[in-house]
């Protein structure tokens, strides 16, 4: 009995990951097929990985992008982290505005924040640029942040503070030893969404970046008009790749799946 | 366990990098315009700065009202801008755009007198826009399976077409057409009853829309349709560079005109470098290259025409005098008849998608 | 007396930042875009507005405002119900049947794909799903003569489109409440003769609500105001509450109209949700 739920675990995870991957696998053979209009059956060609290292504006989007979703992941992980645990251990006023305040940026679309950011900041002298880019992306990261870490200590670990502090801890000593391990996998996952957003973020990024400076979903966005090549299926299999290569690496040092 | 100090130090430094504002080089020139639409050639580029030292920067738009937002917020970040002409007006009305000097622009004389003095690109006797290229908006269809090749409109409404038929999304084209299928003017058109009755009568017809003329390629080439409104200048590149069977035709019953400007932004840091672009981009030596190794639509400098190869397949598509005279040109349209047509069409495609 | 001041200063330290930063970002703008909303045109560049509700009235006025309301709920309501169901079981499986190394690996494999840029993926399941793709030559390598599959262009096409992108949210979140279940609660249940079902029901459920919820509010809400996925893969389907949005900031200049109809999005949203309160209440408990 036993066994089988094992293996129906097995084959039923099996699945899920062979739908999530499915267009990842597409979107890889494509980027050896020759053909820059997709066309099947596949004719193998690295031509496309050849003209990307010449495409300077695709590899600088690319940099910036990363350097982007790092500094967002960073600060929306500190300050979203910080938000859930006022959240979650005390009662005050002004938390049900807080609370409204995380729906606009996942319900309003994007677009509508985009512009409605670009009039805002054009008044108030912030501008566009790098800079204006993080504070967007940030504010569109907070909710994600703020709720995957709440769900995990919506009740948790209050007793262990309490009981870190009658132990005589200091505050600070109860949040490094006890309340920061207990929400860990939470924060990990937390700031992995937080750099997925900004990553993947198009909308928000076109209307901040000025002239000349542009994030690779921006590229992509426009690309879409001149000419998708298979470059986009190209540089998207590199990052791809570098991101499994540190993903396990991550894995290795710190086990964050839970157990010790 | 990350340390705390490398945590905040590593917060602080990625926040000083993202926060580093990039200075803008003095020889620099930004222009802003649809990607890959000529301004962008990396060839063209390298020849503008070798013979001005100018180096161009580009930022890029999506839709025509991108294109104002992105002027009205950014004052003083661009130099040349592509407008079509029927939003030129709206630009120097605003405000956004200034008059450009003529004899800036040595090539100015051969330009052709229709669309140089045009009252889209003039107002009270200043330049606003240089008219840059101009094409065709017709009927594109699948040369193998189409046939006879088709010449009416209504082939878009043709039941053995049923389920093949795209369009483009957007609504002042297919507001265009059904005008044009209904035998009313184009530009506006007095019964919208009567159009809107027209395009949900595409219902059996319609497989999909495409929104760009890379998407337009991949569809027709994973035979996704066998008729479809197209461009011109879009059709010649999709037979000459992706040798794809497509057939082009300007229906006997009217086809959509349309040119496109280049306009001076208000408060353009390098003004001169703009015009001396602007008189690179409707020069005939530009136009050969971009024409004959890109695909492009037809210039609206009559001596770049005349330089095309004869064979070439913009200049048979362009060239012919029968199709043109049957063009009506797209008129500016008041904010009121844009939200009026969009509004139709939202409709018919709630409509189509039940 | 001093013990509250300190309770203040920690609440105030811990929240003012993502305060601050939402108020610049989302609070400020977006009350300018409510203004707007209540306005004839946009007042910018020297443009004169009054003010007016007609961009709401406008909404009541037109049927097909309605008709297309109806039909983001419903794709938010399908996406997210297919999300859960089938990201809940796997979020179970991964936190109680899986350990070590695999489980690290499933879960890093899980999140991976949002490495991958969202346009890029939707391009690709266009490759699959339409004729002669990739899932159409599968199915004719293993039953020749099958008749030919299209499913782009349609409101199911739409649907695994918006589903691939969200059910990694569904998974981790859920995970991540399952994964703090202690095992201990399970077993005393059933040494005191719950079935494996009201062990389920009682116990492990109740206590992964949280992030099952959080799951489901990331989803459909998103999904609701999508219009990226649905202007790619659905075609003459493909029209939805949010593409209309778009267009009345991309091609006719109607801002107030674009911003009235997206606070209507959000008024929903919130409606949805204060209508469900009783249900939430003391499930999202500190939250």
């Amino acid at each position: 009995m036993r066994k089988l739920v094992i293996w129906v675990v097995r084959g039923y995870l099996g699945l899920l990951l062979l739908f999530l991957y499915l267009p990842i696998v597409v979107m890889v053979l494509l980027a050896f097929n020759q053909s820059p209009l997709y066309k099947l059956p596949i004719v193998w060609d690295t031509v496309w990985f050849q003209s990307l290292a010449h495409n300077d504006r695709l590899i600088n989007a690319g940099l910036n992008s990363v350097g982007l979703a790092f500094a967002n992941m960073v600060v929306a992980t500190v300050l979203g982290t910080m938000a859930a645990m006022a959240f979650s251990r005390y009662q005050f006023r002004g938390k049900l505005l807080l609370e409204l305040l995380l729906f606009p940026p996942i319900t309003i679309p994007w677009l509508i924040i985009g512009i409605s950011m670009l009039i805002f900041f054009f008044w108030i002298g912030i501008g566009r640029g790098l800079h204006a880019m993080l504070l967007g992306h940030v504010a569109l990261s907070l909710p994600y942040v703020i709720m995957v870490v709440g769900a995990r200590l919506a009740g948790r670990g209050v007793v262990l503070e309490e009981a870190a502090a009658t132990l005589g801890a200091s505050p600070w000593q109860a949040f490094w030893r006890v309340s920061l391990p207990v929400m860990a996998p939470a924060v990990m996952a937390a700031a992995l969404f937080a750099f997925a957003i900004s990553f993947d973020q198009f909308v928000i990024s076109y209307f901040l970046a000025p002239p000349g400076v542009s994030t690779l979903p921006v590229e992509i966005y426009a690309a879409i008009r001149k000419g998708f090549t298979p470059e986009i299926n190209a540089i998207s299999t590199i990052i791809i790749a570098i991101s499994m290569g540190l993903m396990l690496l991550f894995a290795r040092l710190y086990r964050f799946g839970g157990e010790r | 366990m990350i340390s705390r100090r490398a945590l905040l130090g590593t917060a602080a430094a990625a926040a000083t990098l993202a926060v580093m504002p990039r200075a803008r080089a003095a020889g620099d020139l930004h222009v802003l315009n649809w990607q890959g639409y000529g301004t962008d050639e990396a060839w063209a580029l390298e020849a503008f700065k070798k013979k001005t030292g100018f180096n161009v920067v580009h930022d890029y738009f999506n839709s025509e009202q991108e294109m104002l937002t992105k002027l009205r917020t950014s004052p003083g970040a661009y130099d040349v801008v592509l407008i079509n002409s029927t939003y030129t007006q709206q630009a120097s009305s605003e405000g956004l755009i200034q008059p450009i000097d003529s004899a800036k622009i040595t090539n100015f004389s051969t330009l052709l007198p229709a669309m140089r003095d045009s009252v889209y690109l003039n107002t009270d006797g200043k330049i606003y826009g240089v008219a840059w290229v101009w094409g065709m908006t017709g009927i594109a269809y699948n040369e193998e399976t189409v046939k006879p090749a088709p010449t009416s409109v209504e082939v878009l409404w043709d039941p053995k077409l049923a389920g093949r038929v795209c369009l483009r999304d957007d609504a002042i084209e297919v507001v265009s057409f059904a005008a044009i299928a209904t035998g009313q003017d184009m530009n506006h058109p007095k019964d919208l009853d009567k159009i809107k009755a027209k395009l949900l009568a595409l219902k059996p017809q319609v497989k999909t829309f495409w929104a760009s003329e890379d998407e337009w390629n991949k569809f027709f080439a994973a035979k996704q349709f066998d008729v479809s409104t197209y461009w011109s200048g879009s059709a010649a590149r999709s037979k000459t560079n992706s040798k794809l069977p497509v057939g082009f035709m300007i229906p006997k019953e009217g086809g959509i005109g349309w040119f496109d400007g280049l306009s001076i932004a208000k408060g353009a840091p390098n003004a001169d470098g703009a015009a001396a672009f602007i008189d690179y981009m409707v020069s005939p030596e530009f136009y050969y290259e971009w024409a004959t190794k890109i695909g492009a639509p037809a210039s609206a400098n009559l001596k770049a025409n005349a330089t095309l190869p004869d064979g070439d397949v913009g200049k048979a598509i362009h060239g012919d005098a029968e199709s043109v005279k049957r063009l009506t040109y797209m008129a500016p349209l008041s904010d009121e008849e844009r939200q009026a047509y969009g509004d139709l069409w939202s409709e018919v495609k709630t409509e189509l998608a039940q | 007396m001093m013990q509250e001041a300190r309770r203040r200063a920690t609440i105030g330290f811990l929240t003012a930042p993502a305060y601050v930063w939402l108020t610049v970002t989302v609070l400020l703008p977006l009350s300018a875009m409510l203004f707007f909303s209540f306005l004839t045109v946009a007042p910018i560049n020297g443009r004169v507005a009054q003010l007016t509700t007609e961009h709401y009235l406008t909404f009541l006025d037109k049927d097909f405002y309605r008709t297309l309301t109806w039909r983001s709920l419903r794709l938010g309501i399908d996406v997210t119900l297919v999300c859960v169901l089938v990201g809940y079981p796997a979020a179970m499986a991964l936190a109680k049947y899986v350990h070590g190394r695999w489980r690290e690996a499933i879960f890093l494999l899980i999140i991976l794909p949002f490495w991958s840029n969202g346009l890029v993926r939707v391009y690709s399941w266009t490759m699959v799903l339409r004729e002669g793709g990739f899932l159409d030559w599968v199915l004719h390598e293993i039953v020749p003569g099958a008749p030919a599959v299209s499913v782009l262009f349609t409101y199911p096409a739409i649907v695994i489109g918006l589903v691939h992108s969200y059910l990694p949210y569904v998974v981790l979140t859920c995970y991540v409440s399952l994964e703090a279940i202690d095992d201990s609660l399970t077993e005393a249940a059933r040494s005191l003769g719950a079935s494996a079902l009201q062990a389920f029901l009682r116990v492990i459920l109740p206590l992964s609500l949280p992030g099952l919820l959080v799951g489901v509010i990331l989803t459909f809400v998103p999904v609701i105001g999508s219009f990226m996925e649905p202007r790619i893969l659905g075609g003459r389907s493909g029209i939805m509450l949010g593409t209309v949005i778009e267009d009345q900031f991309t091609t006719v200049f109607n801002w107030p109209r674009g911003a009235a109809l997206s606070f209507i999005m959000l008024g929903i949203v919130l409606l949805i949700f204060a209508a469900s309160a009783p249900l939430l209440r003391g499930r999202l408990k500190g939250f």
